[in-house]
């Protein structure tokens, strides 16, 4: 640490190197690079508390050529420049937390010595601690209200107050014990660190944490330690008490920077990773932090944050199942009870809706009936006569019998035909068609005799006989049968006896005696033969009386 | 032989330079008398004995178209049992004393006059005889079973068979001659062939029927 003595050394040094015209540094000269030595050095040692992981406590300009001092500053330099231009990025973020430095520079300044003041005794835990106290300083502690790294930072807030107090014991104890512990691997504190990392994922610390994140850090780092002391182990809660520092809530702040600052986990650069149990944390913490926002956004922010929560919205429902309505082929399990009732359903019937049966449409159809009956026309179905395609064929006939022809005559009639049809003698089909059309002729006669409506001559065949007996008119008259045909009849049939037929006028009176005579005879003759019948009769009569009587009776 | 050909006397003018040619000399055709050197030719057909009687019934129609119309001589050698025919001066064509002994041949097979005569008036009208043994070997009943097939009852399937295709077919024993033309004999033969193979009558009247219905379309 610079006394004042020391820095104003420093200071001289430096006003030195100024004020050197800039043709002098052209050739070497001893003492001007004794003096950009030794002022580096003086700067490397500023510097050396911001850059807490450089490997060099101090720079070496002993026996080192330009080279190899100037890698020395390359090695400090590097990484507090990254840390620097981080900070830089804070502060864009968040400006109004400059203004709160200065107070927690000044309040810290006092810390800082009355921390020296105890741990005389521990000079290395001294010299680290005080370190990292001025880092504390730089950094800004504002850092911590971030919303993005708040929770982190609180994580790392608990972790560095376990580390450091588990540190300040360990280290009490003797310095690095093994040989894997150095400055930078703390053991214990990447234990401490796994359990808070363990009790983080299981618990909902942060809620708590985070819900009472405004008004004063300390306030909260208070109330975080006294969580912690709930929620942590009993060693934390021993270390606690155990205080080694006495103001313990002051010290807080600085050790959990510290531990957060030698601890940078994978979430101090990319942000916290999203856990399940951790999601309604990050939701209520992102409505507080929302709420917070809106009130500095300017309006086209607020139109960005619209548009962008209508389109997590959306997105949101793109990716949950769709509703049963939009699904494609829902059957009733799928969906909710009567939801189809509920909702207007569009398709096609293909089905003819069925009539409906009223009194009208039945009167109307027996009308239609009644009217057809009397038309007399009906939807009969006719059939259709099928046209013939082509002639038929003439299915000739096998004859069994021995031909009458010779085969001589047989080859002359076919060559005949050939050459001559006209001339060609029937054939035996010819003759048969000759005979079945006269029959058929016949046949037609007789029906048209049976329904004379119209007058229809007897058909002239040659063939027939005709009658000469008959008379000219009764060959005209086509009488039914039932008609009697006396005139038909001959005279034979009209009177059939013998040829002396005289009247009684015309007889002679020999004749007129003759005639009675002949009738006498024929009486007597039968006179005589109904006595002798009647005789016979009576005779059986008497005989047969005896036996019958008793039969009457 | 009288010559009839013409000779041109040649000029006595041109006798310097070759004179025109004779003219190609013009020779009627030649009378079946004339033909082999004048010589008369003969043919002979023997008479099986179950033809003998049946030949005497009918030897006045036989004698009759031969002598008459074909103008070729014709006897009946008794000792020899065999019927010559000779070419006489008069015979129109050569060809008139083969159809004469086709025709008397005919006969002697089993045909009778009337049918054979159809040979004497058509050319192309031939006699196609072959046995039962060369379409299917059979043996006793058989072979009875097959020429009954053959018949029919009655000889109603012959007479079938001869009627459609307008052939006339004898069967003698197991001989089947057939007398018609070049392509009726083949049906009649086809009918005659499947019957003695064995199948049924109404199977060969079927096909009859539709290869006559075709051949008579045809014309």
């Amino acid at each position: 640490m610079a006394t004042k003595s020391e820095a104003s050394l420093n200071l001289d040094l430096l006003h030195r190197l100024k004020s050197t015209e800039p043709p002098v540094w052209l050739a070497p000269r001893a003492e001007l690079s004794e003096t950009a030595r030794k002022a580096s050095k003086i700067i490397f040692s500023y510097l050396r508390p911001y850059a807490p992981k450089s490997p060099l406590d101090q720079l070496l300009i002993e026996g080192f050529d330009a080279e190899q001092i100037w890698q020395q500053i390359d090695l400090q330099s590097q990484p507090l420049l990254s840390s620097l231009k981080r900070e830089v990025k804070k502060f864009e973020k968040k400006p109004e937390e400059i203004g709160k430095i200065r107070e927690v520079l000044e309040g810290e300044k006092k810390v800082v010595e009355s921390v020296g003041k105890v741990l005389e005794g521990e000079r290395r835990v001294l010299a680290v601690e005080s370190d990292d106290f001025d880092e504390d300083l730089d950094d800004g502690l504002d850092d911590d209200d971030d919303d993005d790294d708040d929770d982190d930072e609180e994580e790392e807030e608990e972790e560095e107050v376990e580390g450091s107090e588990g540190e300040e014991e360990k280290k009490g104890k003797g310095g690095p014990e093994g040989g894997i512990e150095d400055e930078f691997l703390k053991i214990n504190e990447l234990q401490e660190y796994l359990e808070e990392d363990e009790a983080r994922e299981y618990g909902l610390k942060k809620d708590s944490n985070d819900s009472r994140k405004k008004g004063g850090r300390r306030v909260l780092d208070n109330e975080e330690d006294e969580d912690e002391d709930e929620d942590e182990d009993e060693e934390d809660e021993d270390e606690e008490e155990l205080g080694v520092f006495g103001d313990s809530d002051d010290n807080e702040e600085e050790d959990e920077h510290r531990q957060k600052l030698e601890n940078a986990g994978y979430e101090d650069f990319f942000g916290k990773l999203e856990e399940d149990s951790g999601l309604d944390d990050e939701e209520d913490e992102d409505e507080a932090v929302e709420t917070k926002k809106n009130d500095n956004l300017s309006t086209h922010e607020k139109q960005s944050e619209q548009l962008r929560a209508e389109i997590e919205k959306m997105e949101k429902a793109n990716l949950d199942p769709k509703t049963w309505t939009m699904q494609g082929e829902v059957t009733a399990a799928q969906r909710p009870k009567n939801s189809a009732l509920e909702v207007d359903l569009d398709f096609q019937h293909n089905v003819r809706p069925a009539p409906v049966i009223t009194e009208e449409f039945t009167a109307s159809l027996e009308e239609m009936i009644k009217k057809r009956i009397i038309e007399g026309q009906f939807d009969d179905v006719e059939k259709a006569a099928s046209l013939p395609s082509k002639a038929p064929r003439e299915l000739k006939e096998l004859d069994e019998n021995k031909s009458k022809k010779g085969l001589a005559e047989v080859y002359e009639e076919e060559y005949v035909q050939k050459t001559n049809p006209a001339a060609a003698p029937l054939t035996f089909s010819d003759e048969q068609k000759k005979e079945a059309s006269m029959l058929f002729k016949k046949l037609c006669l007789k029906l048209d005799a049976l329904s004379h409506f119209h007058f229809t001559p007897k058909p002239v065949i040659e063939d027939m006989s005709i009658q000469a007996n008959v008379p000219a008119l009764a060959m005209e008259e086509i009488a039914p049968v039932a008609v009697s045909d006396a005139a038909m009849l001959a005279p034979e049939e009209v009177f059939a006896g013998r040829g002396d037929v005289k009247e009684e006028a015309e007889l002679t009176k020999a004749e007129r005696k003759r005639r009675r005579a002949s009738k006498k005879r024929k009486f007597k003759a039968e006179a005589t033969k109904r006595m002798t019948a009647k005789k016979a009769r009576d005779n059986t009569l008497l005989n047969d009386n005896d036996g019958d009587y008793l039969i009457f009776s | 032989m009288q010559s009839s050909m013409d000779v041109e006397t040649v000029s006595s003018q041109t006798q310097n330079e070759p004179g025109p040619l004779p003219p190609k000399p013009l020779f009627e055709p030649l009378k079946a008398h004339e033909m082999s050197d004048g010589r008369v030719q003969f043919r002979k057909v023997n008479v099986p004995p179950h033809r003998y009687s049946p030949l005497k019934k009918v030897w006045m129609d036989i004698y009759t178209p031969i002598f008459e119309q074909m103008k070729i001589d014709i006897r009946m050698n008794l000792k020899a049992r065999r019927v010559e025919l000779k070419t006489r001066a008069d015979t129109p064509d050569i060809s008139n004393l083969q159809k004469c002994a086709d025709f008397v041949h005919a006969f002697m097979l089993g045909f009778d006059v009337i049918d054979a005569i159809a040979l004497l008036r058509l050319d192309e009208l031939y006699v196609e005889s072959f046995e039962i043994k060369d379409v299917k070997t059979l043996r006793g009943e058989h072979l009875s079973r097959a020429i009954g097939r053959l018949s029919g009852k009655g000889g109603k399937t012959k007479f079938a068979i001869e009627n459609a295709t307008k052939t006339r077919i004898v069967i003698a024993d197991t001989k089947i001659h057939i007398l018609g033309s070049f392509a009726n004999i083949k049906i009649a033969r086809d009918s005659l062939c499947s019957l003695i193979l064995g199948s049924p009558a109404g199977k060969v009247y079927s096909k009859l029927r539709a290869v006559t219905a075709r051949l008579a379309e045809r014309f």
